[in-house]
């Protein structure tokens, strides 16, 4: 973990509301693991605390993230113009835990993309990857990975599966036969109520990144929790111990 | 930096700026960005004689210039603590000072008791914003004979320095202060979080009631400082909103022997380091010769 100067090199609108923000590392962060993140400094006077975001690419000399306007942090984020200077706290927390031989089933929902992007290059043929949002136009936040194994749910309907994407892996699971693999999520959480229905009786190992508001990024503060079944220690920092967790450990 | 040399409580510190008790986690989380040994003393995680599991979230909230939290006081306990965490300390020398609290006076004392004298602890640092459960839930630190007879009961069971972290959240101050020095403290840490609440007017309800902290409130603070450096003769430890040197100099210049440096970490990491190195600096440029040189020198103006 470091706390480098950053300058913004592109900030890209993707579609309405989303996103892709490139900014030049003044000093390298070291190695990126799948689903870390960094804290961002809002550049200006308005916002007090920094930002958590995925890491949705990064090497020695960028890194990238991609986001959705939700509220004043990001809403003043999306108006930041080339050139702009600020501070990038990371990597931080720990990643998607992988081996080295298996398969797995990359789940995304929205812009939880940009918590697997990395992940999905990572794995490359070794990830079948599932992507639900709500209408076509959102299909513009995985044109990176349009090379991989995609399989598309729109709510709308208007491209491929109508419906969520829970749905569609377990419509694909059950029309082609295909063997429940460990599988790898970030999205909403009424996603990871989906999955853990979908995955009950077979006890399906899965992992999912999850967010929560944060102060300070690296275990300080512990003011990002998330309730797990460990009855002696419940509360683990979402930062610190996570942000990706075993979903059969933690309550929703 | 030897400018900044101070004695508190018999024992050397090398410099009088500590976190303040919550902000530094357990101490090794910031270990990647700066040593521990950086600070003049590191203060706990406020313990308690048996582990809390602390508040659902959301547990922050952001303000204009400041934050409000409700972690609930999470902790491990004060047993491993000291089991799991002391070493770190020991092994790099770091003095330390212990953040405490219950919420029934037996479980102040049943804490304190438990944390045995060494030569790295400079005191313990009791929390009287906890609600007395036996009270009807006003908190400790509200009544001045409550305080005092808190303060009076713990200070009987422990040999090791008492500082007194107080509630800005009371009538006076300084009766507070005074209660405190009379039932035997050592200390006083001036202020804690003050209480608040955010409301969502999307969903029309209140999502988090907790403690105000950040730049905001720290003139709340340097009164505070002020009004009870000035009434009570016992060193006060400064903390509220100090982000950076300027901010630092005030406490010192209010009346504080020591300041705590709470959210402006979560800020700049480097908030701690930065201030020393600054506060250093300007003992220099004054041309005087210990940071206790302008330990309430404002008072005289």
């Amino acid at each position: 973990m470091y706390d480098i100067e950053a300058t913004v090199v592109q900030n890209k609108n993707i579609v309405s509301g989303y996103y892709l923000l490139k900014m030049h590392l003044l000093k390298p962060m070291g190695k990126i693991q799948p689903g870390q993140f960094v804290m961002i400094r809002i550049p200006g006077n308005e916002v007090f605390l920094r930002r958590p975001f995925s890491i949705y690419e990064g090497n020695k000399d960028t890194i990238s993230i991609m986001y959705r306007v939700a509220g004043k942090g990001t809403e003043i984020l999306s108006k930041v113009k080339k050139n702009i200077q600020t501070s990038i706290l990371g990597p931080l927390g720990n990643g998607f835990h992988l081996n080295d031989t298996d398969n797995y089933h990359v789940v995304a929902g929205g812009i939880g993309i940009a918590g697997v992007n990395m992940l999905i290059k990572r794995l490359g043929k070794r990830a079948s990857v599932f992507f639900g949002c709500n209408s076509k136009d959102e299909l513009q936040l995985i044109k990176d990975i349009k090379g991989s194994d995609v399989k598309i749910a729109t709510l709308d309907g208007s491209e491929g599966y109508k419906g969520n994407v829970v749905d569609l892996l377990e419509n694909y699971l059950i029309s082609t036969k295909t063997e429940m693999v460990e599988t790898l999520v970030c999205g909403p959480k009424g996603m990871y109520e989906g999955l853990r229905g979908l995955f009950e009786k077979t006890g399906t190992p899965c992992q999912v990144l999850v967010e929560e508001r944060m102060a300070c990024g690296f275990g300080l503060c512990f003011g990002c929790v998330i309730r797990t079944t460990d009855d002696k220690e419940p509360y683990k920092r979402i930062c610190k111990e996570g942000p990706v967790f075993d979903l059969w450990k933690i309550s929703l | 930096m030897e400018n900044l040399t101070l004695k508190l409580f018999g024992k050397t510190l090398k410099n009088p700026v500590m976190n303040a008790s919550g902000t530094l986690g357990y101490g090794k989380e910031i270990e990647s960005l700066w040593g521990i040994e950086t600070l003049g003393a590191y203060v706990t995680k406020g313990l308690s004689a048996k582990p809390h599991h602390g508040n659902p979230v959301p547990r922050v909230w952001e303000e204009r210039n400041g934050m409000i939290n409700s972690i609930g006081l999470q902790n491990i306990g004060v047993e491993r603590f000291f089991n799991e965490y002391f070493p770190y300390f020991k092994q790099r020398q770091t003095p330390v000072i212990v953040n405490f609290f219950g919420f029934t006076e037996e479980e102040y004392i049943a804490c304190a008791e438990k944390i045995k004298a060494d030569p790295l602890i400079v005191a313990l640092e009791m929390n009287l914003s906890c609600p007395n459960i036996k009270m009807g839930g006003i908190s400790f630190g509200k009544e001045p004979n409550m305080v005092f007879e808190i303060v009076k009961h713990v200070k009987s069971t422990t040999d090791i320095p008492l500082i007194i972290k107080l509630t800005p959240e009371v009538k006076n101050i300084v009766e507070i202060a005074w209660a405190a020095y009379e039932g035997g403290a050592n200390g006083l840490t001036l202020i804690n979080t003050i209480p608040a609440a955010v409301v969502d007017i999307r969903s029309r309800c209140i999502p988090l009631k907790g403690g105000l902290s950040g730049p905001t409130i720290k003139p709340v603070a340097l009164r505070a400082v002020y009004e009870c450096s000035k009434a009570v003769s016992i060193p006060i430890v400064g903390a509220g909103g100090i982000m950076n040197t300027e901010d630092a100099l005030s406490f010192f210049m209010a009346g504080a022997t020591a300041i705590q440096i709470g959210t402006a970490t979560f800020v700049d990491p480097y908030t701690i380091p930065k201030i020393i190195s600054g506060i250093s600096n300007y003992i220099d440029e004054q041309g005087l010769s210990l940071i206790d040189d302008i330990v309430g020198i404002a008072h005289d103006q």
